[in-house]
């Protein structure tokens, strides 16, 4: 059976091999015409797109940290999987993860603990349990477990490619589907309530996409680096952004640039992918706020800012 | 009478992590009227309006909008919340005030499919009405507080709600917009024959346009026509007379002997003991 990923590599091959000669570098035009690379793009793509609608929403309810935890609470998973000798550990992230965030998310809205601390006792424990676990009955921090660590795009064969794109596609139709009313209860909880709006399920189901989605990034960019395109994008798409629509169309810019450059400069450097996309995610976010900030400074300079 | 009776409270008790914060409330509100309901800091103002929306449960009592309970599948969409959009809305959200008065227009059958445009004129007709036509396009977080609370209560004239509730929608807005902001409500009431139950702290500017005053403070202390609205001084003599203080005061002396007992008789054993 062919999976939704090996499907869309099949529809996108010609394509990619088409722009293949133009592409920049020595090393990066192989992102296009090798199978290995180019499911790592393809990967790298359709995790961007997802993350950076995810992101807009995370940042505006204030939970810019969550996916950071939640892929904490991933490498936790992919330990114990590893360690049981599973073919794909992703899936034991899955599980996990997924778990978690409806636990974390049931935490902050029965008010036990609130804040960021429910996410801060999953984020270390889980993590703490996957060190353990690793140390313990299995061969401690190895190459392979380093890639979840930081990322490494050489880890996505086909069947993870699979997985990756099966969430990004669903996750993204999920989000299709939930954004008026997402927007709704991010913005005004009793208003949505009181309109008849299924504040609870909804914030559920984010939760749980946003812990899907968070899994499908751990090979692409790292568990420790998954904020990076979970939160930076969205971050610098609202400072240019002045409306929703507007931003969210803002983060898919910014996040797409940082995926290419990031992979060109990884490629050409032989540097980290994962962290050299996070790196530049960071400089393009640094870029546009100073940007702004001047030119604000240039254009208003009696407006207090 | 059914139609235009809007809201039935009878015998309503509520408390809150387990101290009782109103208590013995009965209120009937008709369709058309413009209720301004007062009363200090912790009077239990927020907690009614948070029981008439179904957030809280009562202790005691019961509360009917429209012949419905408070979160009835029936009477959703008829009412209306504006919150103080100077605390509730986040600072942090590029939005505009096109985008947060459409967010009206949402219920629970068509949140997953929205035809593009629909409910357009709904839409347009609210901008209208809360005078933001030149700044819809506009990011909110751009936009002066006044203008801030007009486009939330935009987005509850979206949602055609008939029975609208204000939290203290004249937190942090400037004087000029307070103005027009307290006609806009008057203009709702009369013209479009909404039922307003408005909360505030400012008591004279909710004085100018509310028919009807309710003072509470633990229960309702006053009820009746603005005109009749106790002056200053006679407010002051109504809390004065408050039979919460009354009691207290007793309970220390002579009532309440559980409590009062057992901490006496602690103390008489620590007492001892230091002897």
């Amino acid at each position: 059976m062919m999976g939704l990923g090996t499907t869309i590599l099949d529809l996108v091959g010609p394509v990619m091999e088409f722009i293949a000669p133009i592409a920049p570098g020595e090393t990066f035009p192989y992102f296009f015409t090798m199978e290995m690379f180019q499911r790592a793009l393809v990967a790298a793509i359709l995790v961007t797109v997802v993350a950076g609608v995810l992101g807009s929403f995370l940042l505006v309810r204030n939970l810019a940290l969550i996916g950071d935890g939640l892929a904490h609470v991933s490498f936790g998973g992919v330990a114990v999987g590893v360690v049981l000798g599973a073919s794909s550990p992703l899936w034991y992230a899955l599980l996990f993860s997924v778990i978690s965030a409806i636990l974390i998310h049931e935490m902050q809205t029965r008010e036990v603990l609130t804040g960021d601390a429910s996410i801060a006792i999953f984020l270390t424990g889980m993590l703490a349990l996957g060190l353990v676990v690793l140390r313990v009955f299995g061969g401690g921090i190895t190459s392979d477990i380093e890639g979840y660590l930081f990322g490494s795009l050489l880890l996505i064969d086909e069947q993870s490619l699979d997985l990756i794109a099966t969430i990004s596609i669903l996750s993204l139709i999920s989000l299709m589907f939930l954004y008026s009313g997402l927007l709704s209860t991010t913005i005004d909880p009793l208003a949505a309530r009181v309109q008849g709006l299924p504040v609870r399920a909804i914030g559920l189901v984010f939760s749980i996409i946003t812990a899907a989605v968070v899994v499908s990034m751990v090979q692409v960019i790292g568990a420790l680096l998954v904020t990076a395109l979970l939160v930076t994008p969205a971050a610098t798409g609202q400072l240019v952004g002045r409306s929703f629509r507007a931003c969210l169309i803002w983060t898919q810019i910014f996040g797409i640039s940082a995926i290419f450059l990031g992979l060109y400069l990884s490629a050409e450097y032989d540097s980290g992918s994962g962290s050299m996309i996070a790196l530049v995610a960071a400089l393009i976010f640094a870029l546009v706020a100073i940007s702004k900030t001047v030119l604000l400074a240039i254009i208003k300079p009696k407006e207090n800012l | 009478m059914e139609e235009t009776q809007v809201l039935h409270i009878e015998g309503l008790s509520v408390s809150r992590s387990g101290k009782m914060v109103i208590s013995d409330i009965n209120l009937n509100i008709l369709k058309g009227e413009f209720v301004g309901l007062v009363g200090p800091n912790g009077s239990g103002k927020s907690t009614l309006l948070l029981a008439i929306l179904g957030v809280l449960k009562s202790q005691q009592g019961t509360i009917k909008i429209y012949g419905g309970k408070p979160m009835s599948k029936s009477i959703l969409g008829r009412i209306g919340w504006v919150s103080q959009a100077a605390a509730v809305m986040p600072k942090n959200v590029r939005i505009t005030v096109r985008e947060l008065i459409q967010l009206g227009t949402l219920n629970s059958r068509n949140m997953f499919f929205r035809k593009r445009g629909a409910h357009r004129e709904r839409v347009e007709q609210a901008i209208k009405m809360v005078g933001l036509g030149d700044v819809a396009d506009r990011d909110i977080a751009r936009l002066s507080g006044g203008q801030r609370q007009r486009a939330v209560i935009g987005r509850a004239l979206a949602s055609n709600a008939e029975f609208i509730l204000l939290d203290e929608p004249l937190v942090g807005i400037d004087r000029e917009a307070r103005n027009s902001l307290l006609k806009l409500l008057d203009t709702l009431c009369h013209d479009e024959n909404k039922t307003i139950l408005m909360v505030s702290h400012d008591l004279a500017a909710i004085r100018q346009t509310a028919h009807r005053m309710i003072y509470l403070e633990e229960s309702i202390r006053f009820d009746g026509l603005t005109e009749d609205f106790p002056d200053l001084k006679a407010l002051a003599g109504l809390r004065g007379i408050e039979p919460v203080h009354g009691h207290e005061h007793e309970h220390n002396g002579k009532q309440h002997p559980p409590s009062i007992t057992i901490k006496n008789r602690e103390e008489g054993d620590s007492n001892g003991e230091d002897e």
